[in-house]
């Protein structure tokens, strides 16, 4: 089954073309660490969801990208044609001449419909192409302007006109110190957009791959580059081919296929001999984990660690909440590897960071004529406020 | 090489569009078959015929399957496999072995050996058969009493108690999930049934050259009579022809009789091993002890050991009938209604089929009753909750 990816902007065209590469190059990678046939059902696997098959053999990236500037898109594709192992399809992008001034609401009121079909085309062009169609894997930014606005967008239309496919959002949670003076807003705009249309976001923080670059790996001078990479490592991990309690003897199907159950149940009225207090955040909770593992000695690793019911929430089963994909080919040349992807209480403090600076600055209307100007009312600043103190207080309260 | 003998009658049925007709249908049989222009070329020896005849022989001739691989292999390999896989079969022609392996000259050659493979066997027939395409008529058969499990098993309900309405809710968060799921490989069924439908369509086309071959053969060879006779006549020289043996890598008797001393040897020491074990056994159980209730317990575990062995050979005789079928079968169609050991009757394959299927279909009724149940019980157990459910799709 195979994913459409949507590069959206700057950041997720050149994450994406980091993600594609690292996956066809561990697809490559000759230190597998198991048996031909083993290595061989892995590649065909790999390539199936975000290849396709040209006549000469290059492998396509399944793949759309939108910006609305020339500049970032040449580059990925001219950096994907140059490394000769792989390259994009010829008319699988779109941009526009000249960029625009760095605002979501323009990007989601005015570019998104005036190039939705354009746009949606070229998508369904990428899908026509898949004997099966897994899902849509989006790459954007949150807190920048129009490439997050036109996500926003273009997540929407994808749930009107695939609603039974599932969907998963690529977001970047941007530095605590960042540059753009409305990136709170923005990132508000776009989270409480996407809780509504997509089925997955999973996030990545710049502050922590940044952490990783400088502490783990020792880079001194840390470009976009280099956590592009590690970001693209972390993803790539999660999508290559793997092994589930269910199919044990074909690679899973359904990449996407992760009970994320994101939308935490708004809480409602309490249930029935119990009291919902404002426990304090004393332990992360979580509502599904999901662990990855990879290489060498996967099929006794121990992973009853996770399975205790102190990591989850009372009204979930451990069972339930709790998976293990394995496989023992190795990933990217590491001997072992393990990935975490985790539905827990992590992010609450970050978000909740985020909805008070901007609700601070909403508090004294700064910058609002930006929105209001392009179709974004205060209304709608307070919807995404509203929904995302939900969010808030339903991760509280597991 | 002798001419074919052909019915000029039959030739001169056929009009004068026959022949190129007759061509053109035996290079639709065939993989990837030059034009009628080609054929027409090489009966005047034209140089240029030569590379398509080469690459079309040695498709006839491969061992391998088709693929993307032969493609790329060179002519001039492709040329030497061609020879010596004609002259393993007994080509009478020398002209052929000293053919250059450029692909420059020599296509009326070819075209006789062509002609003399026809000749020998039912060539588009073996292709087909080759690239059968195996989905459209076989279908796997499981006849194994285990049934697979029904499935992961469903998530724990408590029977008594509080229910918290957020289970709930994620139990409808994973049942939208499971439904979405079913809809895309539902999708994928269709794309890939019509991928199949093309690849049989190609198939037929296929065939259908084949059967027009067959009906217009005779014109064919009567063509080839002419091919023949431009060639200047080949003196027998059977005798010098160098015989082309299949090339044997030299490993030589001296590896086997290793092998075999080996084996001789560890046989001996096998022997040995035994034969310490049963005299030890022996001493062991001579030394058990003699009387009376020693001869009665040996006597009562004899006929013990008898006992289960004979119920063991009537289990084995029992179970050597016909075995559960299971595995992939194709589907023929027969009109004498003979049918072999391992074959199934299609009719009573149905009706077992049929019969699983009503059972299933109970045992599925059932569960969503109870699911029905439960889901009432639990509605029943939260007042002031108000049921919406989904909109039916």
């Amino acid at each position: 089954m195979s994913i459409v990816t949507v590069q959206l902007g700057q950041c997720g065209n050149q994450i994406g073309f980091e993600v594609f590469d690292a996956l066809l190059s561990d697809s490559h990678s000759s230190q597998g660490l198991c048996c031909k046939r083993e290595n061989e059902a892995y590649q065909a696997s790999c390539k199936e969801r975000f290849f396709s098959e040209e006549e000469n053999g290059v492998p396509i990236a399944r793949a759309v990208l939108v910006d609305m500037e020339p500049k970032v898109i040449n580059q990925t594709l001219s950096k994907a044609a140059q490394s000769g192992r792989w390259k994009y399809g010829q008319h699988a992008c779109f941009c526009q001449k000249q960029g625009s001034g760095n605002n979501w609401a323009y990007g989601y009121s005015v570019h998104g419909p005036r190039h939705e079909e354009s746009i949606m085309n070229l998508i369904r062009k990428e899908v026509e192409k898949c004997d099966s169609l897994s899902g849509f894997f989006i790459i954007m930014s949150m807190a920048g302007g129009t490439g997050s606005g036109i996500g926003a967008f273009v997540t929407q239309n994808l749930q009107d006109q695939y609603s039974n496919s599932l969907k998963m959002n690529q977001i970047i949670w941007p530095y605590g110190t960042g540059e753009v003076i409305v990136q709170n807003y923005n990132s508000i705009l776009t989270l409480s957009h996407l809780y509504r249309s997509s089925d997955a976001l999973l996030v990545h923080e710049n502050d922590a791959v940044h952490k990783i670059c400088a502490k783990l790996m020792n880079i001194k001078q840390i470009s976009f580059s280099d956590i592009n990479q590690v970001l693209a490592h972390q993803l790539g991990s999660v999508f290559q081919p793997t092994y589930s309690a269910e199919s044990s003897f074909h690679y899973r199907r359904n990449p996407l296929g992760i009970d994320w159950h994101v939308r935490p149940p708004l809480s409602g009225p309490p249930s029935l001999g119990k009291m919902s207090l404002n426990k304090d955040l004393h332990f992360n909770t979580s509502i599904a984990n999901l662990v990855i593992l990879r290489g060498k000695d996967v099929q006794s690793a121990d992973v009853e660690g996770f399975k205790d019911p102190a990591l989850y929430t009372s009204w979930l089963e451990p069972v339930n909440a709790f998976n293990v994909w394995k496989t023992q080919r190795a990933f990217s040349k590491y001997e072992k590897s393990a990935v975490l992807v985790s539905n827990s209480q992590f992010l609450v403090k970050p978000l909740d960071m985020i909805v008070g600076k901007a609700w601070n600055m909403f508090a004294s209307k700064a910058y609002i004529h930006q929105y209001t100007k392009f179709g974004i009312e205060e209304e709608d600043f307070l919807d995404s406020f509203t929904s995302l103190e939900q969010v808030v207080a339903s991760y509280c309260n597991l | 090489m002798r001419r074919r003998r052909v019915n000029p009658a039959a030739g001169a049925r056929a009009g004068a569009g026959a022949l190129p007709e007759a061509i053109a249908a035996l290079s639709r049989s065939l993989p990837s078959g030059p034009s009628p222009e080609i054929f027409r070329r090489a009966k005047f020896d034209r140089p240029e015929a030569t590379s398509a005849l080469w690459q079309l022989l040695f498709r006839v001739l491969s061992p391998l399957p088709a693929g993307n691989a032969l493609a790329s292999i060179a002519l001039e390999v492709q040329a030497r496999l061609v020879k010596s896989a004609l002259c393993s079969q007994g080509y009478p022609r020398l002209a052929l072995a000293q053919l250059p392996e450029d692909g420059s000259q020599g296509s009326r050659e070819l075209l006789l050996a062509l002609s003399w493979l026809l000749a020998r066997g039912p060539v588009p027939e073996q292709m087909l058969a080759q690239t059968r395409v195996p989905l459209g008529d076989e279908m796997t058969v499981c006849q194994c009493e285990a049934l697979a499990s029904l499935g992961p098993p469903a998530p724990h309900m408590e029977a008594e108690g509080p229910v918290d309405v957020r289970h709930v809710q994620w139990l409808m968060g994973k049942l939208r999930f499971r439904w979405r799921q079913l809809v895309s490989s539902q999708q994928e069924q269709c794309a890939l049934l019509s991928k199949l439908l093309r690849t049989l369509e190609h198939e037929s086309r296929r065939l259908e050259a084949v059967l027009a071959w067959r009906r217009s053969e005779p014109v064919f060879w009567q063509w080839m009579d002419t091919v023949l006779g431009t060639c200047a006549p080949e003196a027998p020289a059977a005798a010098s022809q160098p015989t082309f043996l299949p090339w044997v890598p030299e490993c030589g008797d001296g590896e086997l009789e290793l092998v075999v001393r080996e084996l001789q040897t560890l046989e001996e020491e096998l022997q040995e091993a035994v034969e310490r074990r049963r005299v030890a056994w022996e001493a062991k159980a001579r030394g058990c002890g003699r009387g009376p209730e020693w001869s009665a317990a040996r006597q009562a575990f004899r006929e013990t050991v008898e006992k289960e062995l004979g119920a063991l050979q009537q289990c084995w005789e029992q179970d050597s009938g016909p075995a559960p079928a299971h595995g992939p079968h194709r589907l023929v169609r027969r009109e004498d209604g003979a049918a072999g050991d391992q074959d199934l009757r299609a009719a009573e394959l149905i009706r077992t089929l049929r019969s699983q299927e009503a059972c299933l279909e109970a045992v599925l009724r059932q569960l969503q009753g109870q699911c029905r149940q439960e889901l009432a019980r639990l509605a029943g157990a939260l007042p002031g909750l108000i049921w919406i459910p989904p909109p039916g799709r």
